[in-house]
């Protein structure tokens, strides 16, 4: 029987509502509102009450693609990095730092958000870093 | 965020979600609390079920109004003449906390001079509002001994953005409303970490924990800590780096999450300035219009797949935790980015996201105490500087953290793009409460795609008869920089003369028409204000 | 009382009696629902008091509907309060859950509890510990129904005009068990705003509960709106037993008398 819930923190609004995802044999069957959270009491709204659904869609990106030809294609994750790594290593060598720019996000965690700046400051040494606070 | 920094030396929530239930007066503005952020509503609720008194000024007319003691609907863009009208009746009425302005405060008289023009008759005629309803607030607002005002986009998301803050910042230290539990200047931030992508140092003036880039002594320190040589000149904001890619001096974006083809002003704009880039490379969990014309696609995890930390609207540092695997062939954001690096030449190894906590509250003073073990519970507000401290509940106590707080002089400026006869009704923009930003993630849940499928434009029973539209008949709506179709939701909630619309729905996308006038000072597009023309779409 | 229904759990568990046993623990400093499968898991348990008691309880016979529906042949225990034995009551006799597949672990609920939930019958008929709170009379209803009609009748437009239509009530509600649902419906109630359409969309569903609703109160500590969910469900609850002699979960094998006037 594999059957548990996560505790986890909702990815819509800034509210930071605590909820415990289910997951039965691997995948999310659903969201309980967390009672002890100190925001949401055990409360959630509609989108937090649904926020397992988008996880598992059908339409979630599931390989990195390259544009060849025109047109996106799948390609392994050595292909679509090496790629990456070289294009911005040759456009900051032929234009410098500056001509490279980041957006990084709302979205996504802490730690990624303070990766991402440090590979951009650190790394490409351009302060080009924004994101959409102002959304 | 630069407005609260500027007055108070911090750009934060000044005080705690359910410190709200305890207020006794709550100034609501520029905020759908009850659609946007639905579990601050029910602290706000719970404050009016106590006996608090709930004043919302707001353009439409919306949930939380229908709860309110006074509700007023303010012209667009007119923030900071009714706030201006609401202080000049404080101050003649000798509600103001006196001693509190001379203790805590400084820049007062410059303030007072400009305050004494905004009478509120003057106030009146800019805003649309009653002297008889500026004065009712400035009564109610004034006595309160623990006054909170709650704000969100409506009040950011215009030319004056930054002024509509300081005048906020202005209310509540004239009224001694700050520093103090229930009390407080409170932006309710719109995205689930928009919070911890600044606190992280996602802006191109600051690095982590708002540490500023041309100051050397920091530089310095992250210079040593990253064993690299930084720059100190600060980077581009968002229109800056589009306009960049337009002109030529920004050949590569590399795009984390954020969908600019919908969510940025001047979509039409965008998509030519995304096009010219040499290099765009998206990461992302969805194929979003912006991933649609990137050069290289890389799928990241949802936050269901993956450790970590949010921080929400109030600083509080909460923990993500992994549910499932990343699905398919997706990777987390962290393990791609230190990947990169990697190949890029920066060597990164971090084994988690807790490794990366580790070296975050090294280097940022105010997340300086936080470790995962800690964030167990209820997690820890920032600023919490040592692995002893507490964490903070509300800020400023007894001294702001620049010292002393600052009265700014503000005029009303009218907004970047005004009606006249050519596109003669004022548009605003918003969210619904079953959608979320761009609708990337909503519009995918069957549940929540069920409760509202498509785009629509919010129109005046008024305004339809004499366009000759009826509920739900498909209409075109036009701006100077562009033109959409939707279909219409007549209703009383937005007033004649007045349109409001969505911008979740690619189908209808709202940023078509949105202006890019910007703040000068941080460059927040003007969301909130366009002037549109509305044309029947007829059927052959 | 914990440390007895842990001893109990731990013998059905190693007696091989019960495959999993679906609880409450504490982690991270929160209180969680969670399946037991192994005896030697036990310390963590908690039966849903966080700072107060029972101010932590989940929808477990929810939760059990789920795993059993995914694993049909297995034996599952489950923590019970009174609510929830007459929760399991009402499930059997709509063919929910096959009481030959459940062994129901039951505890009284503290007088503290009992008086708050104004809980009738405070604890299951089997128990687990002894002790048994007295039942408590429903005064907030008895408080509303002495209001004139009109005032009722604004009191209530007044909670439902705080709706967001999060549908928590239906989505916790370990009672709520139809696959689809009238509160969707488009014909019943308009979509797209919030509040929702008033009074339908509230009474659609208090309709829904007058023979099922086994006053747990979940729906009310589930909302975000705190409407008074748990009174209005008593109301209807109470207009089919004056009507019907009938109440949900209290008589094991009486079936509804909405059921038999379906057939």
């Amino acid at each position: 029987m594999d059957y548990k819930t996560v505790l986890t923190t909702c990815t819509y609004c800034g509210c930071g509502c605590n909820m415990y995802l289910e997951v039965m044999d691997g995948r999310i069957t659903g969201t309980i509102p967390c009672k002890t959270s100190p925001i949401n009491e055990g409360k959630l709204c509609i989108k937090g009450w649904n926020v397992h659904e988008f996880v598992q869609s059908p339409k979630r990106l599931t390989r990195p693609m390259l544009r060849k030809n025109g047109d996106l294609t799948e390609v392994t994750w050595d292909e679509a990095l090496d790629f990456t790594a070289s294009r911005i290593k040759s456009i900051k060598e032929k234009h410098g730092n500056d001509s490279i720019a980041f957006l990084t996000s709302a979205k996504v965690t802490n730690e990624e958000n303070f990766l991402l700046q440090k590979f951009a400051r650190a790394a490409v040494g351009t302060n080009n870093i924004d994101h959409c606070a102002r959304l | 965020m630069a407005g609260l920094a500027a007055a108070f030396g911090s750009g934060a929530m000044t005080n705690s979600v359910a410190e709200l239930e305890d207020s006794d007066c709550i100034f609501i503005t520029g905020s759908n609390t009850t659609s946007s952020h639905p579990l601050v509503a029910m602290r706000i609720n719970r404050a009016v079920q106590k006996g608090a008194k709930l004043i919302v000024a707001d353009p439409r007319n919306i949930q939380i109004a229908e709860m309110a003691d006074i509700r007023v609907h303010q012209n667009l863009g007119t923030d900071v003449a009714l706030l201006n009208g609401i202080m000049n009746v404080i101050i003649r009425n000798n509600q103001h906390d006196l001693k509190f302005v001379e203790s805590r405060t400084e820049g007062f008289e410059a303030f007072k001079k400009v305050i004494d023009h905004y009478t509120p008759e003057k106030a009146s005629e800019i805003t649309g509002v009653s002297p008889e309803n500026i004065i009712r607030i400035a009564e109610c607002f004034g006595s309160a001994k623990k006054g909170s005002i709650v704000y969100c986009m409506g009040i950011t998301q215009h030319t004056s953005g930054v002024d509509n803050v300081k005048s906020l910042a202005n209310l509540a230290m004239l009224t001694g409303n700050i520093g103090r539990s229930s009390t407080g200047v409170n932006p309710l931030r719109g995205q689930n970490n928009v919070q911890g992508a600044c606190d992280m140092g996602g802006l191109p003036n600051v690095y982590p924990g708002y540490q500023a880039v041309n100051g050397p002594a920091i530089r310095e320190k992250f210079e040593s800590a990253w064993n690299a040589e930084l720059s100190e000149k600060p980077g581009l904001t968002i229109p800056d780096m589009l306009k960049g890619l337009d002109t030529g001096s920004v050949k590569a974006l590399y795009v984390v999450g954020e969908n600019p083809m919908l969510s940025d002003p001047d979509t039409v704009h965008v998509e030519k300035a995304l096009k010219a880039a040499e290099l765009l490379v998206v990461q992302d969990i969805f194929m979003t219009p912006t991933a649609q014309l990137a050069h290289v696609v890389l799928p990241g995890a949802s936050f269901a797949e993956k450790e970590g930390t949010f921080t929400n609207t109030e600083r509080r540092v909460l923990r993500v935790r992994r549910a499932i695997d990343p699905v398919g062939d997706s990777r987390t954001d962290w393990q791609i980015i230190q990947d990169l690096s990697n190949r890029f030449g920066f060597q990164m190894d971090y084994d988690s996201p807790e490794d990366i906590m580790k070296e975050i509250s090294d280097v940022t003073p105010s997340y300086g105490g936080i470790t995962y073990k800690r964030l167990s519970g209820d997690g820890l507000q920032w600023p919490c500087p040592n692995l002893d401290h507490p964490g903070t509940q509300f800020l400023h106590k007894d001294k702001f953290t620049r010292g002393k707080g600052v009265f700014h002089a503000i005029e009303h400026k009218p907004p970047a793009e005004v009606v006249d006869d050519d596109f003669p009704l004022w548009m605003t923009t918003g969210r619904v409460y079953a959608h979320y930003h761009t609708g990337t993630m909503t519009r995918v849940s069957p549940s929540l795609d069920e409760e509202i499928k498509e785009g629509y434009l919010e129109i005046h029973p008024e305004d339809a008869k004499n366009i000759g539209v009826g509920l739900g008949d498909m209409i075109r709506i036009i701006s100077r920089r562009g033109s959409i179709t939707a279909r219409t939701l007549i209703t009383d909630r937005v007033r004649p003369g007045l349109v409001f619309m969505p911008f979740h729905f690619v189908e209808c996308p709202a940023n078509v028409l949105t202006n890019p006038a910007f703040d000068p000072v941080v460059k927040i597009p003007e969301y909130k204000v366009c002037a549109v023309k509305l044309e029947k779409v007829s059927y052959n | 009382m914990i440390e007895e229904i842990k001893k109990q759990v731990r013998e059905l568990l190693t007696s091989g009696t019960i495959k999993g046993f679906l609880g409450l623990r504490e982690i991270d400093g929160h209180i969680a629902p969670y399946l037991f499968c192994d005896a030697e898991d036990m310390d963590s348990m908690n039966l849903g008091d966080y700072k107060k008691p029972g101010d932590a309880r989940y929808p477990l016979n929810r939760i059990l509907i789920h795993l059993l529906s995914h694993y049909p042949d297995e034996i599952l225990g489950v923590l019970v309060r009174g609510c929830d034995q007459r929760g399991l009551n009402g499930l059997y006799s709509l063919n929910q859950l096959d009481p030959e597949k459940v062994i129901p672990v039951g505890i009284p609920c503290p007088p503290e509890l009992a008086e708050a939930c104004e809980c009738s019958r405070p604890y299951p008929e089997n128990r687990a510990v002894d002790g048994q709170a007295e039942g408590y009379s429903n005064q907030t209803l008895a408080r509303i129904a002495g209001l004139d009609i009109g005032k009722r009748f604004e009191y209530w437009m007044n909670e439902f005009a705080r709706c967001i239509k999060c549908y928590g009530c239906r989505d916790i509600c370990p009672m709520c068990i139809c696959r689809e649902c009238s509160l969707e419906c488009g014909d019943l109630v308009g979509k797209g705003d919030i509040p929702p359409e008033n009074p339908i969309f509230h009474l659609i569903r208090a309709v829904h509960m007058a023979d099922r609703c086994v006053d747990c109160g979940l729906c009310a500590e589930a909302c975000p709106a705190d409407i008074p969910l748990r009174t209005l469900y008593k109301k209807v609850a109470d207009i089919v037993k004056k009507e019907f002699d009938f109440q949900a979960g209290y008589q094991p094998d009486a079936k509804s008398p909405l059921n038999v006037l379906d057939q």
